[in-house]
């Protein structure tokens, strides 16, 4: 399309009739939209919507069955991502395809046809560096990717397909890891980049917030189809997740008052390492009681992880005490803590939470193995633990044509879902429930947060680590917000405001908070 | 002892060359564990073809081609069969112990030809492998086939995506070192030691496949590796040189695996890889399915 010149407003891509069908499921239904040139235009919609695929049909990497894509005007047929590419559309992925190994300008010219046969690399730094001022990104090229953060391998990712050409950039969820001030500049440079007549689509799930601060247009997507495409200004935050989910959502959960009971959890000055042997959690302390929910806000990577890892006993800390109703755990193993009444749920379902290739039933096992009542001479008794995964699935609506699937088959939210049940159902004293509702759609987001409110209810004790400020708010009795591995305030859930949490989890007090 | 530091730098040639061949497809993410096997096989079949027609040339062209054609074979079933890489190998390295013992046994004994001159005291080959090493070196780190080489041993799927072959470059790599494998098999059986008997190598290929580790798959230290491994297994046919009759010489030839695992080790540290990484190429020993 280079060939071609382009003016601000023409429309570069435009998608017809665009069908593509799997086993079972439709997932992109005739799929209309079209993208101008310099336009930022929003696709949004929630997980199984038809993101995915139709990103992918987008991108070359499948073909429709139905329906074409046009490019300035003429139709195109993508056998592969090649082809997309040598059209002008560039892919920034939400999982990051890059080597870890090589430096950000091996990874920028990788299979570049300029790449030269003897690597030119003086050349290629000049012209990513032109590209870097031009829009605004601040990137050391000779850095190697493993060392960088999300919002850096982010930008390498961006800066690959513009060297590559691309007129028009498709980012797939492309604040979900980014820290605030990460995402303030990317929006920036998108800004930039749609001066200068590129096209941006970027596909979001759940951040409404940022299709508004970002978009020109947004299209919903739903079961497949196109609900609507309307002009970002004439857009609110609930018009559209009602077109999202086709019904009004309860975005502020009443948080039910439990009177709280004994103390289960007390924590005294924990400080522990991150893998890098930086002093990641510096000095936390905190209780919770039954029936409590604690919740702890923050931008991914301020010491939530190793906190959380040190409490389900999974990491070694450097000082500090854990008591579990009056109990020093502070030197028990994951298992003995299971045991003790400590549930956990890892904020990677997919590698931490559960193993892919085994069943629902051996899914579950995982957090039965070690109980007496399952088992059977020495040997698992998997009658009863097959029974208990069929209670589960269909107490908690886990779809799945049955225990014996295998784990991967599930879509995230289902897979949530079952480990959600299978540590709840333990009757736990204290559930740690790390970024439970991260990535899954609003459905599944809202199932899982009743279920955390009726397990408190039941006198349980959950610490909540969440990165979605207003899903900490609505659910917590007391909120602190963690920067830098300590907590800058605990606050009692009545009287949180959200501009001063958000400003703590940035590090700063906002006047009449200080302290 | 300047004969026995001509020996070790002989020696230390036929590892470098060796296990060059194994670093450059290791370094495409392909493991070829028979290397003991393709070198027998290059050994074995350029001895008997140089004996028969009398030409070393024609020796080392049908060890290099055997070679390649093993890197091949072992292509075909872990690239395209997308097989276990280690059971390929193994059997590459059973299939050569067991079928050049029953071509080459009845072709036991000297070479009886002339030996190949040496140049300034040494084998021509030492140059050779010093210069296969600066090549090697320079075509990973400088050139576009280099990155892509690298980039389909890191992480097939992204090179995919940045338009690159992954089955055609990692064939490329399992039959280039495949073929300096067999080359280096025939340097030991043509020239180091032009003799054949049974089980002559005695696990050559394995010391060669214990230096890509030690190496951290780098072409220079892998040069330093391969000094230091051909003098401990010099010294191994003399141990008494260092220690009077205390040490046996099989037990020598275990040094340069305990020092690879003291450097595997130092790799697994912390301390080494929050300041350099993984050195080990990402997706070494994996097959690669494309999606979709």
């Amino acid at each position: 399309m280079s060939q071609v010149k382009v003016e601000r407003g023409d429309t570069v891509l435009e998608a017809r009739g665009i069908t593509k069908r799997f086993p079972g499921v439709v997932a992109n239904d005739h799929i209309d939209f079209e993208i101008k040139a310099g336009e930022i235009h929003a696709i949004l919609g929630e997980n199984g919507a038809g993101k995915t695929t139709l990103m992918k049909i987008l991108f070359g990497e499948y073909q429709p069955d139905e329906g074409e894509i046009y490019i300035a005007g003429k139709p195109v047929n993508f056998r592969s991502c090649l082809d997309a590419i040598d059209r002008g559309i560039g892919m920034v992925h939400q999982h990051r395809k890059l080597v870890p190994a090589h430096s950000v300008i091996e990874n920028i010219i990788l299979g570049h046809p300029r790449a030269g046969k003897i690597l030119n690399i003086k050349r290629a730094e000049n012209e990513i560096n032109e590209l870097c001022q031009k829009y605004g990104f601040n990137i050391d090229l000779k850095a190697k990717v493993w060392q960088l953060s999300e919002g850096e391998k982010q930008i390498v990712e961006i800066l690959k397909a513009l060297y590559r050409g691309a007129e028009i950039l498709i980012l797939d969820e492309p604040t979900s890891a980014l820290a605030p001030t990460e995402t303030e500049k990317l929006l920036e440079s998108i800004e930039a980049m749609a001066k200068d007549d590129l096209s941006i689509v970027p596909f979001i799930t759940h951040k409404l917030a940022i299709v508004l601060a970002i978009s020109d247009r947004v299209t919903v997507l739903r079961r497949g189809k196109v609900v609507s495409t309307v002009d970002t200004t004439e857009a609110t935050e609930r018009s559209l997740a009602m077109e999202m989910v086709g019904r009004e959502v309860i975005f502020r959960l009443k948080r039910t008052e439990v009177e709280k009971g004994e103390t289960i959890l007390e924590v005294e000055n924990l400080s522990a390492l991150s893998d890098k042997d930086i002093l990641a959690l510096n000095g936390v302390s905190f209780s919770i009681s039954e029936g409590e929910i604690f919740g702890i806000a923050g931008i991914a990577g301020n010491g939530q992880n190793e906190l959380v890892e040190v409490l389900a006993g999974l990491r070694d800390l450097e000082r500090g005490k854990i008591r579990l109703d009056g109990q020093d755990i502070t030197q028990k193993t994951a298992l003995e803590r299971w045991k003790l009444g400590i549930g956990y749920i890892p904020s990677d379902r997919i590698h931490v939470g559960s193993i892919a290739d085994f069943s629902l039933v051996e899914n579950t096992t995982m957090n039965y193995y070690f109980d007496g009542d399952y088992q059977l001479q020495g040997s698992l008794d998997y009658e009863k633990i097959r029974a208990l995964t069929e209670e589960i699935i269909a107490e908690y609506d886990v779809q799945t044509p049955g225990p014996e699937t295998t784990a991967k088959s599930l879509s995230g939210g289902n897979l949530q879902k079952l480990i959600l049940a299978r540590v709840l159902s333990r009757k736990p004293r204290l559930v740690i429930a790390h970024l439970p509702t991260q990535g899954l759609d609003i459905g599944a987001t809202e199932f899982v947060r009743n279920k955390l409110m009726e397990a408190k209810k039941d006198k349980t004790g959950i610490l909540l680590i969440s990165e979605d400020l207003d899903e900490v708010l609505s659910l917590s009795d007391r909120v602190a917000p963690i920067y830098e591995g300590k907590f800058m305030d605990i606050i009692p859930g009545e009287q949180v405001k959200r501009e001063s949490v958000g400003a703590m989890c940035a590090g700063i007090y906002l006047d009449e908070d200080e302290p | 002892m300047w004969e026995f530091l001509i020996r070790s730098l002989d020696a230390s040639t036929i590892f470098t060359i060796a296990a060059l061949g194994e670093l450059i497809g290791q370094r495409s993410g392909i493991l070829n564990v028979g290397i003991e096997g393709v070198m027998l096989f290059g050994a074995t079949l350029g001895f008997i073809t140089a004996q028969t027609t009398g030409s070393y040339l024609l020796g080392f062209l049908v060890g290099i081609a055997i070679g390649g054609f093993l890197g091949l074979l072992h292509g075909f079933f872990s690239i395209t069969l997308g097989g276990d890489q280690v059971v390929s190998g193994m059997g590459i390295w059973i299939l050569g112990f067991g079928l050049t013992t029953y071509i080459g046994s009845a072709y036991t004994g000297l070479l009886g030809l002339e030996r190949i001159p040496s140049v300034l005291g040494l084998s021509p080959f030492f140059f050779v492998g010093i210069a296969l090493v600066v090549i090697t070196w320079f075509v990973l780190s400088k050139t576009s086939l280099g990155l892509r080489i690298r980039s389909v041993g890191e992480n097939p799927a992204v090179a995919e995506v940045s338009g690159i072959n992954v089955t055609r470059t990692r064939y490329l790599c399992v039959v280039v070192g495949g073929m300096l494998m067999g080359f280096a098999g025939a340097i030991y059986s043509l020239d180091y030691n032009p003799v054949w008997s049974y089980n002559f190598l005695m696990g050559w290929g394995f010391i060669a496949l214990a230096l890509v580790f030690f190496s951290m798959w780098n072409p220079f230290i892998l040069l330093g590796g391969s000094l230091l491994f051909g003098t401990l297994w010099q010294l191994s046919f003399n141990p008494e040189m260092v220690l009077p009759g205390v040490l046996s010489r099989y037990i020598w030839r275990t040094v340069p695996f305990v020092i690879t695992v003291g450097v595997l080790l130092l790799m697994a540290t912390k301390w080494f890889r929050t300041r350099w990484g993984a050195a080990k190429p990402e997706a070494l020993g994996q097959p690669y399915v494309k999606e979709g």
